[in-house]
Protein backbone atom coordinates (compact mmCIF):
# COMPACT_ATOMS: atom_id res chain seq x y z
CA UNK A 1 0.00 0.00 0.00
CA UNK A 2 0.97 3.72 -0.64
CA UNK A 3 0.82 6.72 0.93
CA UNK A 4 -1.75 8.12 -1.35
CA UNK A 5 -4.09 4.97 -1.20
CA UNK A 6 -3.36 4.76 2.26
CA UNK A 7 -4.40 8.63 2.97
CA UNK A 8 -7.58 8.15 1.26
CA UNK A 9 -8.29 5.21 3.68
CA UNK A 10 -7.77 7.45 7.03
CA UNK A 11 -11.35 8.29 6.90
CA UNK A 12 -12.24 4.81 7.72
CA UNK A 13 -9.61 4.83 10.93
CA UNK A 14 -11.03 8.68 12.00
CA UNK A 15 -14.24 7.37 11.73
CA UNK A 16 -15.02 5.11 15.14
CA UNK A 17 -18.60 4.12 13.58
CA UNK A 18 -17.89 2.88 10.59
CA UNK A 19 -13.63 1.13 11.40
CA UNK A 20 -13.23 -2.85 12.53
CA UNK A 21 -9.91 -3.36 12.88
CA UNK A 22 -10.06 -6.39 9.79
CA UNK A 23 -11.14 -3.88 7.64
CA UNK A 24 -8.69 -1.10 8.37
CA UNK A 25 -5.40 -3.61 9.09
CA UNK A 26 -3.46 -2.52 5.81
CA UNK A 27 -4.04 1.09 6.61
CA UNK A 28 -2.50 0.39 10.21
CA UNK A 29 0.97 -1.29 8.96
CA UNK A 30 1.36 1.12 6.65
CA UNK A 31 0.80 3.85 9.05
CA UNK A 32 2.88 1.74 11.25
CA UNK A 33 6.11 2.00 8.88
CA UNK A 34 5.44 5.53 7.48
CA UNK A 35 6.49 8.62 9.14
CA UNK A 36 4.88 11.01 6.48
CA UNK A 37 1.96 9.47 7.16
CA UNK A 38 2.50 8.91 10.68
CA UNK A 39 2.53 13.23 10.51
CA UNK A 40 -0.71 13.29 7.99
CA UNK A 41 -3.04 10.94 10.64
CA UNK A 42 -1.87 13.11 13.61
CA UNK A 43 -2.80 16.50 12.21
CA UNK A 44 -6.31 15.12 11.29
CA UNK A 45 -7.02 13.33 14.40
CA UNK A 46 -5.69 16.48 16.70
CA UNK A 47 -8.42 18.56 14.59
CA UNK A 48 -10.89 16.10 14.79
CA UNK A 49 -10.44 15.71 18.62
CA UNK A 50 -10.15 19.52 18.74
CA UNK A 51 -13.48 19.69 16.75
CA UNK A 52 -15.34 17.38 19.40
CA UNK A 53 -14.10 19.37 22.10
CA UNK A 54 -16.12 22.39 20.86
CA UNK A 55 -18.05 23.41 23.70
CA UNK A 56 -22.20 22.42 22.84
CA UNK A 57 -24.28 25.41 22.05
CA UNK A 58 -27.45 25.41 24.24
CA UNK A 59 -30.50 27.60 22.57
CA UNK A 60 -32.30 29.96 24.73
CA UNK A 61 -35.77 29.26 26.28
CA UNK A 62 -37.35 31.82 23.65
CA UNK A 63 -36.82 28.51 21.41
CA UNK A 64 -39.27 26.22 23.03
CA UNK A 65 -41.38 29.15 23.73
CA UNK A 66 -42.20 30.21 20.28
CA UNK A 67 -42.40 26.15 19.25
CA UNK A 68 -45.20 25.43 21.91
CA UNK A 69 -47.20 28.81 20.84
CA UNK A 70 -46.75 27.72 17.08
CA UNK A 71 -47.65 24.64 17.92
CA UNK A 72 -50.66 25.30 19.88
CA UNK A 73 -51.71 27.83 17.24
CA UNK A 74 -51.78 25.25 14.56
CA UNK A 75 -53.81 22.92 16.42
CA UNK A 76 -56.32 25.83 16.92
CA UNK A 77 -56.42 26.22 13.51
CA UNK A 78 -56.85 22.67 12.29
CA UNK A 79 -59.81 22.70 15.00
CA UNK A 80 -60.54 25.78 13.56
CA UNK A 81 -60.57 24.15 9.68
CA UNK A 82 -62.69 20.88 10.97
CA UNK A 83 -65.09 22.54 12.35
CA UNK A 84 -65.37 24.79 9.36
CA UNK A 85 -65.44 21.50 7.15
CA UNK A 86 -68.39 20.07 9.64
CA UNK A 87 -70.45 23.76 8.81
CA UNK A 88 -70.32 23.28 5.35
CA UNK A 89 -70.93 19.50 5.25
CA UNK A 90 -74.23 20.67 6.94
CA UNK A 91 -74.49 23.28 4.81
CA UNK A 92 -73.91 20.94 1.84
CA UNK A 93 -76.61 18.25 2.66
CA UNK A 94 -79.32 21.18 3.29
CA UNK A 95 -78.03 22.25 -0.35
CA UNK A 96 -78.29 18.60 -1.27
CA UNK A 97 -82.00 17.92 -0.17
CA UNK A 98 -82.80 21.18 -2.03
CA UNK A 99 -81.26 19.57 -5.03
CA UNK A 100 -83.04 16.09 -4.28
CA UNK A 101 -86.28 17.73 -3.46
CA UNK A 102 -87.15 19.82 -6.17
CA UNK A 103 -86.96 17.38 -8.47
CA UNK A 104 -89.00 14.92 -6.69
CA UNK A 105 -91.79 17.91 -7.10
CA UNK A 106 -91.59 18.98 -10.38
CA UNK A 107 -91.85 15.19 -10.91
CA UNK A 108 -94.83 14.51 -8.66
CA UNK A 109 -96.70 17.87 -10.40
CA UNK A 110 -95.73 16.06 -13.64
CA UNK A 111 -97.27 12.89 -12.71
CA UNK A 112 -100.88 14.91 -11.09
CA UNK A 113 -100.44 16.43 -14.36
CA UNK A 114 -100.45 13.38 -16.98
CA UNK A 115 -103.61 11.79 -14.70
CA UNK A 116 -105.18 14.93 -14.48
CA UNK A 117 -105.03 14.98 -18.93
CA UNK A 118 -105.93 11.47 -19.26
CA UNK A 119 -108.81 11.27 -16.58
CA UNK A 120 -110.46 14.91 -18.60
CA UNK A 121 -109.00 14.57 -22.19
CA UNK A 122 -109.48 11.95 -25.19
CA UNK A 123 -106.18 10.02 -25.29
CA UNK A 124 -104.67 11.13 -28.95
CA UNK A 125 -104.30 8.37 -31.41
CA UNK A 126 -100.57 7.55 -31.00
CA UNK A 127 -98.53 6.67 -34.47
CA UNK A 128 -96.94 3.27 -34.45
CA UNK A 129 -93.11 3.38 -32.95
CA UNK A 130 -90.49 0.63 -34.75
CA UNK A 131 -87.70 -0.57 -32.29
CA UNK A 132 -84.82 0.79 -34.02
CA UNK A 133 -86.99 4.41 -33.36
CA UNK A 134 -86.81 3.28 -29.89
CA UNK A 135 -83.61 2.65 -28.93
CA UNK A 136 -82.90 5.83 -30.55
CA UNK A 137 -84.84 7.50 -28.78
CA UNK A 138 -83.60 5.72 -25.26
CA UNK A 139 -80.18 6.91 -26.22
CA UNK A 140 -81.07 10.27 -27.27
CA UNK A 141 -82.58 10.61 -23.43
CA UNK A 142 -79.80 9.26 -21.85
CA UNK A 143 -77.37 11.67 -24.10
CA UNK A 144 -79.96 14.33 -22.94
CA UNK A 145 -79.42 13.29 -19.22
CA UNK A 146 -75.61 13.28 -19.37
CA UNK A 147 -75.61 17.32 -20.66
CA UNK A 148 -77.62 18.25 -18.17
CA UNK A 149 -75.68 16.81 -15.57
CA UNK A 150 -72.20 18.13 -16.68
CA UNK A 151 -74.36 21.68 -17.47
CA UNK A 152 -75.67 21.44 -14.17
CA UNK A 153 -71.89 20.75 -12.40
CA UNK A 154 -70.23 23.50 -14.83
CA UNK A 155 -72.91 25.96 -13.65
CA UNK A 156 -72.19 25.68 -9.69
CA UNK A 157 -71.20 28.72 -8.65
CA UNK A 158 -67.63 28.73 -7.57
CA UNK A 159 -68.62 29.43 -4.06
CA UNK A 160 -70.00 25.32 -3.95
CA UNK A 161 -67.12 24.23 -5.90
CA UNK A 162 -65.04 25.32 -3.52
CA UNK A 163 -66.61 24.19 -0.48
CA UNK A 164 -66.25 20.66 -2.55
CA UNK A 165 -62.48 21.00 -2.72
CA UNK A 166 -62.34 22.21 1.00
CA UNK A 167 -64.82 19.19 2.45
CA UNK A 168 -61.89 17.07 1.47
CA UNK A 169 -59.41 18.41 3.85
CA UNK A 170 -60.12 16.31 6.68
CA UNK A 171 -60.62 13.17 4.72
CA UNK A 172 -58.24 10.69 6.19
CA UNK A 173 -58.53 8.37 3.26
CA UNK A 174 -60.64 9.65 0.45
CA UNK A 175 -61.04 6.75 -2.54
CA UNK A 176 -59.37 7.89 -5.58
CA UNK A 177 -62.67 9.49 -6.81
CA UNK A 178 -62.05 12.68 -4.38
CA UNK A 179 -58.50 12.35 -5.14
CA UNK A 180 -59.13 12.23 -8.79
CA UNK A 181 -62.07 15.07 -8.56
CA UNK A 182 -59.06 17.20 -6.89
CA UNK A 183 -56.61 16.97 -9.63
CA UNK A 184 -59.17 17.40 -12.14
CA UNK A 185 -60.07 20.30 -9.97
CA UNK A 186 -56.45 21.61 -10.27
CA UNK A 187 -56.18 20.86 -14.13
CA UNK A 188 -59.36 22.15 -15.06
CA UNK A 189 -61.11 24.67 -12.84
CA UNK A 190 -61.71 28.32 -14.18
CA UNK A 191 -61.70 29.77 -10.76
CA UNK A 192 -57.72 30.22 -9.24
CA UNK A 193 -59.09 30.57 -5.46
CA UNK A 194 -60.81 27.18 -6.20
CA UNK A 195 -57.19 25.62 -7.64
CA UNK A 196 -55.49 26.76 -5.29
CA UNK A 197 -57.39 25.25 -2.54
CA UNK A 198 -57.23 21.73 -4.51
CA UNK A 199 -53.61 21.93 -4.52
CA UNK A 200 -53.64 22.69 -0.98
CA UNK A 201 -55.70 19.67 -0.50
CA UNK A 202 -53.66 17.76 -2.11
CA UNK A 203 -50.83 17.59 0.01
CA UNK A 204 -51.67 15.17 2.72
CA UNK A 205 -51.70 12.20 -0.71
CA UNK A 206 -48.31 13.93 -2.09
CA UNK A 207 -47.01 10.33 -1.37
CA UNK A 208 -49.11 8.66 -3.90
CA UNK A 209 -47.25 8.80 -7.39
CA UNK A 210 -50.88 9.68 -9.27
CA UNK A 211 -51.00 13.02 -7.18
CA UNK A 212 -48.01 13.85 -8.01
CA UNK A 213 -48.04 13.14 -11.77
CA UNK A 214 -51.40 14.87 -11.65
CA UNK A 215 -49.86 18.11 -10.69
CA UNK A 216 -47.05 17.85 -12.45
CA UNK A 217 -49.67 17.57 -15.87
CA UNK A 218 -51.04 20.07 -14.63
CA UNK A 219 -48.23 22.92 -14.24
CA UNK A 220 -47.61 23.57 -18.10
CA UNK A 221 -51.36 24.17 -18.28
CA UNK A 222 -51.28 26.71 -15.41
CA UNK A 223 -51.62 30.38 -16.27
CA UNK A 224 -52.01 31.72 -13.04
CA UNK A 225 -48.30 32.72 -11.48
CA UNK A 226 -49.81 32.23 -7.81
CA UNK A 227 -50.80 28.45 -8.55
CA UNK A 228 -47.82 27.94 -10.95
CA UNK A 229 -45.89 28.98 -7.32
CA UNK A 230 -47.69 26.47 -4.90
CA UNK A 231 -47.35 23.91 -7.57
CA UNK A 232 -43.92 24.29 -7.65
CA UNK A 233 -43.45 24.52 -3.74
CA UNK A 234 -46.00 21.40 -4.02
CA UNK A 235 -43.72 19.32 -6.39
CA UNK A 236 -40.92 20.11 -4.42
CA UNK A 237 -42.25 19.26 -1.55
CA UNK A 238 -42.95 16.01 -2.40
CA UNK A 239 -39.46 15.75 -3.87
CA UNK A 240 -40.72 15.15 -7.27
CA UNK A 241 -37.84 14.31 -9.28
CA UNK A 242 -39.84 14.03 -12.26
CA UNK A 243 -40.70 17.55 -12.43
CA UNK A 244 -36.77 18.45 -12.89
CA UNK A 245 -37.06 19.03 -17.05
CA UNK A 246 -40.53 21.02 -16.48
CA UNK A 247 -39.13 23.33 -14.05
CA UNK A 248 -35.96 24.07 -16.05
CA UNK A 249 -38.16 24.72 -18.99
CA UNK A 250 -39.97 27.34 -16.55
CA UNK A 251 -36.52 28.63 -15.83
CA UNK A 252 -36.10 29.84 -19.33
CA UNK A 253 -39.14 30.88 -20.08
CA UNK A 254 -38.97 34.85 -20.50
CA UNK A 255 -43.15 34.80 -20.80
CA UNK A 256 -43.43 33.58 -16.94
CA UNK A 257 -43.88 36.05 -14.06
CA UNK A 258 -40.37 36.81 -12.42
CA UNK A 259 -41.31 35.45 -8.80
CA UNK A 260 -42.65 31.72 -10.72
CA UNK A 261 -39.11 31.62 -12.42
CA UNK A 262 -37.28 32.32 -8.95
CA UNK A 263 -39.83 29.55 -7.58
CA UNK A 264 -38.85 26.79 -10.38
CA UNK A 265 -34.91 28.27 -9.92
CA UNK A 266 -35.28 27.13 -5.97
CA UNK A 267 -37.12 24.22 -6.72
CA UNK A 268 -34.64 23.08 -9.10
CA UNK A 269 -32.03 23.90 -6.06
CA UNK A 270 -33.52 22.00 -3.58
CA UNK A 271 -34.14 18.79 -6.04
CA UNK B 1 -49.03 7.49 47.57
CA UNK B 2 -47.72 8.28 43.45
CA UNK B 3 -50.13 9.79 41.40
CA UNK B 4 -50.35 9.30 38.17
CA UNK B 5 -51.83 11.35 35.88
CA UNK B 6 -53.51 10.95 32.41
CA UNK B 7 -50.80 12.98 31.03
CA UNK B 8 -48.09 11.04 33.18
CA UNK B 9 -49.77 7.77 30.68
CA UNK B 10 -49.08 9.71 27.33
CA UNK B 11 -45.90 11.45 28.26
CA UNK B 12 -44.79 7.59 29.14
CA UNK B 13 -46.33 6.11 26.28
CA UNK B 14 -44.78 8.76 23.79
CA UNK B 15 -41.19 8.52 25.56
CA UNK B 16 -41.16 4.14 24.15
CA UNK B 17 -42.00 5.56 20.39
CA UNK B 18 -39.04 5.99 17.76
CA UNK B 19 -39.01 9.44 15.90
CA UNK B 20 -40.36 7.50 13.02
CA UNK B 21 -43.32 6.27 14.66
CA UNK B 22 -43.63 10.05 16.33
CA UNK B 23 -43.55 11.57 13.18
CA UNK B 24 -46.30 9.18 11.57
CA UNK B 25 -48.52 10.38 14.54
CA UNK B 26 -47.97 13.69 13.94
CA UNK B 27 -48.54 13.15 9.74
CA UNK B 28 -52.02 11.53 10.88
CA UNK B 29 -53.31 14.51 12.94
CA UNK B 30 -51.59 13.82 16.20
CA UNK B 31 -50.35 17.40 16.57
CA UNK B 32 -49.12 17.14 20.15
CA UNK B 33 -46.35 13.85 19.02
CA UNK B 34 -43.84 17.08 17.92
CA UNK B 35 -43.74 17.90 21.16
CA UNK B 36 -41.30 14.73 22.18
CA UNK B 37 -39.86 15.57 18.73
CA UNK B 38 -38.81 18.67 19.28
CA UNK B 39 -37.78 17.81 23.20
CA UNK B 40 -35.78 15.03 21.78
CA UNK B 41 -34.14 16.96 18.67
CA UNK B 42 -33.92 21.04 19.01
CA UNK B 43 -30.93 21.12 21.18
CA UNK B 44 -28.88 19.10 18.54
CA UNK B 45 -30.30 20.90 16.09
CA UNK B 46 -29.60 23.93 17.78
CA UNK B 47 -26.08 23.07 18.16
CA UNK B 48 -25.41 22.27 14.60
CA UNK B 49 -27.24 25.32 13.29
CA UNK B 50 -25.19 27.62 15.76
CA UNK B 51 -21.54 25.96 14.65
CA UNK B 52 -23.12 25.98 10.71
CA UNK B 53 -24.27 29.74 10.43
CA UNK B 54 -21.49 31.46 13.37
CA UNK B 55 -24.54 32.80 14.75
CA UNK B 56 -26.99 32.42 17.79
CA UNK B 57 -30.03 34.59 16.70
CA UNK B 58 -30.06 33.20 13.24
CA UNK B 59 -29.47 29.10 14.50
CA UNK B 60 -33.07 29.81 16.40
CA UNK B 61 -34.45 31.20 13.74
CA UNK B 62 -33.59 28.58 11.69
CA UNK B 63 -34.79 25.86 14.37
CA UNK B 64 -37.88 27.50 14.88
CA UNK B 65 -38.90 27.67 10.78
CA UNK B 66 -37.56 23.91 10.63
CA UNK B 67 -40.11 22.97 13.19
CA UNK B 68 -42.93 24.88 11.35
CA UNK B 69 -41.85 23.41 8.14
CA UNK B 70 -42.47 19.68 9.55
CA UNK B 71 -46.13 20.64 10.16
CA UNK B 72 -46.55 22.50 7.47
CA UNK B 73 -45.39 19.32 4.72
CA UNK B 74 -45.73 16.58 7.49
CA UNK B 75 -48.08 15.38 4.69
CA UNK B 76 -45.20 14.49 2.60
CA UNK B 77 -43.60 12.68 5.54
CA UNK B 78 -42.56 8.92 4.15
CA UNK B 79 -43.52 5.76 5.72
CA UNK B 80 -39.70 4.37 4.76
CA UNK B 81 -38.34 7.62 6.25
CA UNK B 82 -35.53 8.41 8.57
CA UNK B 83 -36.99 11.23 10.76
CA UNK B 84 -33.39 12.81 11.95
CA UNK B 85 -32.34 12.63 7.89
CA UNK B 86 -35.67 14.23 6.93
CA UNK B 87 -35.47 17.45 9.93
CA UNK B 88 -32.03 17.65 8.52
CA UNK B 89 -32.98 17.88 4.95
CA UNK B 90 -35.19 20.57 6.18
CA UNK B 91 -32.58 22.27 8.04
CA UNK B 92 -30.55 22.58 5.11
CA UNK B 93 -33.16 24.08 2.92
CA UNK B 94 -33.94 26.76 5.76
CA UNK B 95 -30.45 27.48 6.33
CA UNK B 96 -30.02 28.31 2.03
CA UNK B 97 -33.37 30.41 2.42
CA UNK B 98 -31.02 32.13 5.04
CA UNK B 99 -28.01 32.42 3.46
CA UNK B 100 -29.86 33.66 0.45
CA UNK B 101 -32.04 36.28 2.52
CA UNK B 102 -28.60 37.63 4.48
CA UNK B 103 -26.62 37.14 1.90
CA UNK B 104 -23.55 37.39 4.13
CA UNK B 105 -21.23 34.43 4.49
CA UNK B 106 -21.13 32.94 8.07
CA UNK B 107 -18.70 34.30 10.29
CA UNK B 108 -17.89 33.02 13.88
CA UNK B 109 -17.93 35.96 15.91
CA UNK B 110 -20.78 36.13 17.21
CA UNK B 111 -20.14 37.45 21.31
CA UNK B 112 -22.31 35.49 22.48
CA UNK B 113 -20.22 32.72 21.85
CA UNK B 114 -17.24 33.53 22.94
CA UNK B 115 -17.75 35.38 26.64
CA UNK B 116 -14.54 37.43 27.22
CA UNK B 117 -15.16 37.20 30.78
CA UNK B 118 -11.85 37.62 33.15
CA UNK B 119 -11.16 34.76 34.68
CA UNK B 120 -8.91 35.03 38.19
CA UNK B 121 -9.28 31.03 39.43
CA UNK B 122 -6.82 28.32 39.35
CA UNK B 123 -6.04 27.00 35.69
CA UNK B 124 -7.26 29.93 34.47
CA UNK B 125 -4.51 29.98 32.14
CA UNK B 126 -5.28 26.40 30.78
CA UNK B 127 -8.78 27.71 30.34
CA UNK B 128 -7.99 30.43 28.65
CA UNK B 129 -5.86 28.67 26.07
CA UNK B 130 -8.78 26.14 25.88
CA UNK B 131 -10.91 29.47 24.91
CA UNK B 132 -8.34 30.60 22.09
CA UNK B 133 -8.29 27.03 20.83
CA UNK B 134 -12.11 27.14 20.47
CA UNK B 135 -12.14 30.45 18.95
CA UNK B 136 -9.18 29.48 16.55
CA UNK B 137 -11.33 26.41 15.42
CA UNK B 138 -14.55 28.78 15.10
CA UNK B 139 -12.76 30.77 13.12
CA UNK B 140 -11.36 27.77 11.16
CA UNK B 141 -14.69 26.50 10.45
CA UNK B 142 -16.07 30.05 9.46
CA UNK B 143 -13.48 30.54 6.63
CA UNK B 144 -14.73 26.61 5.23
CA UNK B 145 -16.31 26.65 2.02
CA UNK B 146 -20.17 26.20 3.35
CA UNK B 147 -20.25 22.30 2.14
CA UNK B 148 -17.74 21.70 3.57
CA UNK B 149 -18.61 23.11 6.97
CA UNK B 150 -22.00 21.71 6.78
CA UNK B 151 -21.32 17.71 5.90
CA UNK B 152 -18.27 18.04 8.83
CA UNK B 153 -20.92 19.22 11.20
CA UNK B 154 -23.42 16.15 9.99
CA UNK B 155 -20.92 13.71 10.40
CA UNK B 156 -19.04 14.77 13.59
CA UNK B 157 -22.26 15.81 15.79
CA UNK B 158 -25.16 14.37 14.92
CA UNK B 159 -25.11 11.09 15.12
CA UNK B 160 -25.82 10.46 11.46
CA UNK B 161 -24.86 7.29 9.92
CA UNK B 162 -23.28 7.64 6.56
CA UNK B 163 -26.42 6.34 4.70
CA UNK B 164 -28.24 9.15 6.34
CA UNK B 165 -25.93 11.62 5.87
CA UNK B 166 -25.88 10.48 1.74
CA UNK B 167 -29.91 10.77 2.25
CA UNK B 168 -29.70 14.79 3.55
CA UNK B 169 -27.29 15.10 1.18
CA UNK B 170 -28.67 13.86 -1.61
CA UNK B 171 -25.69 11.87 -2.51
CA UNK B 172 -23.75 8.20 -2.31
CA UNK B 173 -22.67 7.00 0.44
CA UNK B 174 -19.09 7.11 -0.76
CA UNK B 175 -19.36 10.61 -1.95
CA UNK B 176 -20.62 11.94 1.70
CA UNK B 177 -17.75 9.57 2.90
CA UNK B 178 -14.99 11.76 0.16
CA UNK B 179 -16.48 14.96 0.92
CA UNK B 180 -16.77 14.44 4.79
CA UNK B 181 -12.94 13.54 5.09
CA UNK B 182 -12.43 16.38 2.11
CA UNK B 183 -13.79 18.71 4.43
CA UNK B 184 -12.14 17.52 7.56
CA UNK B 185 -8.82 18.22 5.65
CA UNK B 186 -9.36 21.55 4.79
CA UNK B 187 -10.26 22.49 8.09
CA UNK B 188 -7.45 21.00 9.68
CA UNK B 189 -5.40 22.96 6.95
CA UNK B 190 -7.28 26.34 7.78
CA UNK B 191 -7.16 25.34 11.97
CA UNK B 192 -3.16 24.97 11.22
CA UNK B 193 -2.54 28.28 9.34
CA UNK B 194 -4.64 29.99 12.29
CA UNK B 195 -2.50 28.63 14.81
CA UNK B 196 1.07 29.61 13.30
CA UNK B 197 -0.27 32.69 12.32
CA UNK B 198 -1.59 32.85 16.09
CA UNK B 199 1.87 32.14 17.72
CA UNK B 200 3.95 34.69 14.72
Amino acid sequence: MNCSSAQERFADLLDARASDAASTADVRAHLASCPDCQREYAALAQTLAALDSLPVAKPGPALRKNFYAMLEEEKNSAASIAASVVRRRHAARVSLWRWILIPVASGALAVAAFLAGTRYAPPAATPAVDVATKQELADLRKQVAQLANDTLNYQRSTTDRLQGVLATVDQKNPNQKVIADLIAALALDPSATVRLSAIDALYPHANQPAVRSGVLASLPREQNALVQVEMINFLVAAREHEAVPELERMTRNPALDAQVRDAAKRGLAQL
Amino acid sequence: MVSFSATDAVDSATDTLSDHELMLAVRDGELDALGELFERHHGPLFGFLVKFTGHRNAAEDIAQTVFQRMLKYRHTYRDDGSFTAWMYHLARRCAADHFRKSNAAPTATDPADFRQVADDSPNAGDRAATRDDHALLHSALGCLDRDDREVLLLSRFQELSFNEIAAVLECSVGAAKVRAHRALRALRDIYLQLQKENLS
